[in-house]
């Protein structure tokens, strides 16, 4: 069932919680812009704070499908967009062999029966019923940058055989980034950008618990204070929120009530770190 | 409501501009709408609505903090003193320290035996003024330098007479016009493109004779081919892309010579390096990259760090390329980096580099 988006940055903040989102008043405050001025919003920050997260809980919480388009290298508007069922478009011409078929069944070939929806036309489609996540937009290329200019600009596609296509209403948009690049100024313009920080060691016991209610906040608390141990040393991958998410699930699932330095694997996933990690073990398990 | 609020905005988006931060009319529309939505006369609101449309990138958001608690708390020094601040730190182009007496550095200059007139005619010059003949020089680099990084292979297509991947829809698009009759199968095979060229250039003391012209080749470079990213370090890492980006060859340089802090002062390969990977190479910077090094490898710290470092370096990239100027084997740095460098190339003046250049190409 959809339900309306709140029209105050508390209520907003309210509702992400009802579903073990806890965002902080900028975020909150991104989102409701996003909503209400019907702008892409652009979020960038260290792997693993919950930028996809987001996307995904507002989806959720508000009743809209969430419609996800992972970007990589080369993505086109073949797997982005629309692809034409080309296969059925060759049974059909073949199928027409008759001369006096003529301009009408020529035209049906690019018809809708033919179209291949993606991502970005299913989200146009559906207008303010989707929320639209581009996920790592810092992975695709130059090209692709460009050509979801027209999308976030104005949320229309254009396809040539057919037009524009418009969204009845416009989507949420989300769009992610972890900054292996630096993004095209003009596709920032569109957007409305939020830095996601690490959060504080207070917030993030409260993140922790509110995914695993059934966590003790004894555990909880060592957990957290760990992994920011862990963020202050000179570690290639710091372990981001989800992997506090991780550990504490892990050490619940083996019914550890201490830190264990075999469930390590869940926060440190680089060899390197990890020696760095064990030479220090005893101090980054210290109290709580 | 909003209505009242908006040339205290404008005013606040222009104070952000002034402060440098690339904000544009579109922008301060938007910022007003926000804070329409929101609620003006809160200032939380007024500092989040600002972050999300004025900003788009994180570096700016010291800067903004700083402006937005001047603008709005009165806080800070008063904007005049900070033009001042601003000139004074534009004059003081290069006041070059002395080097560092002691250490290998000085060892390497006895061994190299330079001439001390020499030395000193280019210490007493700023960095960014340029000669007549060496902004010629650079010109003429500029034209002749056919800086083609390696190629690799990307994931897009093109078409292709004969290429490996089957091309359904130009060849639907064919049959079309011969009434569903095929009469071939096109074709397309994937595009090249060049690789990221990064240069970390060593600009210490011991190199001083030699930071000249890495820094024209590193500006000519990034004139010459689209995706170079230029460093520099001595005992910490600076980036000076965009300073070399410039049009003008002086004002670049002039530019790029104001943004290092630490023209001729001691030598930390190893942690610059290892600053490198952690704050770029790790968020993809070089991942693909020819990593250029210019350093003569003469290190003043713990050889460990720069061996990890390179280590790191040397997986994260494609090819690591070291050109050393000063033709002498043995520097500590030198030993520590051989395992992990794929190539080592003189690089004592321009004409070296521009080898350099043209042995880029076979890296792919």
């Amino acid at each position: 069932m959809t339900r309306e988006y709140p029209d105050t940055v508390a209520g907003l903040t309210g509702q992400l919680r009802t579903a073990g989102y806890l965002a902080d008043r900028g975020l909150a405050t991104a989102l409701l812009v996003a909503t209400r001025l019907h702008r892409p919003i652009l979020l960038e920050g260290e792997v693993g704070v919950g930028k996809t997260e987001l996307a995904k809980t507002v989806a959720e919480v508000f009743g809209r499908d969430l419609v996800r388009l992972q970007c990589y290298e080369g993505i086109d508007t073949a797997q982005a967009l629309y692809e034409w069922d080309y296969a059925r478009q060759l049974l059909h011409i073949r199928a027409l062999s008759a001369p006096d078929a003529g301009e009408r069944a020529v035209a049906d070939l690019f018809g809708p029966e033919f179209l291949v929806e993606r991502p970005l036309l299913t989200a146009v489609r559906r207008g303010a019923q989707a929320v639209l996540l581009i996920d790592e937009i810092d992975r695709a290329d130059d090209e692709f940058e460009a050509f979801l200019l027209e999308l976030l600009a104005d949320f229309q596609v254009t396809i040539p055989e057919i037009g524009t296509i418009r969204a009845p209403s416009p989507p949420l948009v989300v769009l992610t980034s972890n900054r292996t690049r630096e993004l095209h100024d003009a596709l920032k313009r569109r957007c409305l950008y939020h830095w996601l920080d690490y959060p504080s060691a207070e917030r993030e016991v409260e993140i922790v618990l509110a995914r695993e209610p059934e966590l003790p906040e004894v555990l909880a608390r060592k957990v957290v204070a760990a992994v920011h141990r862990l963020r202050e040393l000179d570690l290639a991958k710091p372990p981001g929120v989800a992997e506090t998410i991780d550990w504490a699930r892990m050490l619940r699932f083996l019914g550890f009530d201490e830190l264990d330095a075999d469930t390590l694997g869940a926060v440190v996933k680089d060899r390197d770190d990890l020696d760095v990690v064990r030479a220090n073990l005893a101090e980054i398990t210290s109290g709580g | 409501m909003a209505e009242a609020f908006v040339p205290l905005f404008v005013g606040f988006a222009r104070a952000l501009r002034s402060a440098g931060v690339a904000t544009g009319p579109g922008d301060v529309l938007t910022f007003c709408r926000a804070a329409a939505v929101l609620d003006p006369a809160d200032l939380s609101d007024v500092y989040w609505g600002g972050r999300v449309t004025l900003l788009g990138r994180h570096e700016d958001i010291p800067r903004y903090d700083e402006v937005f608690r001047r603008y709005f708390l009165g806080d800070g020094p008063p904007p005049d003193d900070l033009t001042l601040t601003a000139e004074a730190a534009a004059d003081a182009v290069l006041a070059l320290p002395e080097t560092e007496g002691d250490g290998p550095e000085r060892e390497a200059e006895a061994v190299l035996g330079l001439t001390a007139s020499g030395v000193e005619a280019v210490r007493d010059k700023a960095f960014g003024a340029c000669t007549p003949e060496e902004l010629a020089a650079i010109r003429r680099m500029i034209a002749r330098l056919r800086l083609t990084p390696p190629r690799r292979r990307t994931r897009r297509t093109r078409p292709a007479r004969n290429g490996p991947i089957p091309d359904l829809r130009s060849t639907v698009r064919g049959t079309l016009r011969r009434y569903g009759e095929i009469d071939e199968l096109r074709r397309r095979r994937r595009r090249v493109k060049p690789r990221p060229l990064v240069l970390v250039l060593d600009v210490s003391g011991s190199m001083a004779d030699y930071s000249r012209h890495l820094l024209q080749f590193a500006y000519s470079a990034r004139r010459a081919a689209a995706r170079v990213e230029v460093f520099c370090f001595g005992t910490r890492l600076t980036r000076i892309t965009d300073e070399l980006g410039e049009r003008d060859a002086d004002f670049a340089l002039a530019k790029a010579a104001r943004t290092v802090v630490d023209w001729e002062g001691g030598t930390r390969i190893g942690d610059s390096l290892a600053e490198f990977v952690r704050r770029w190479g790790r968020r993809g910077l070089c991942r693909g990259a020819v990593v250029v090094i210019c350093s003569d490898g003469l290190d003043r710290g713990d050889p460990e760090v720069l061996a990890n470092a390179l280590e790191r370096l040397a997986r994260l990239c494609h090819r690591l390329v070291w050109t050393n100027p000063h033709r002498l084997a043995g520097a500590v740095g030198m030993v520590v980096a051989a395992p992990h460098v794929d190539l080592v190339v003189p690089g004592h003046d321009l004409r070296s580099l521009e080898e350099l250049a043209a042995l880029l190409p076979r890296l792919g």
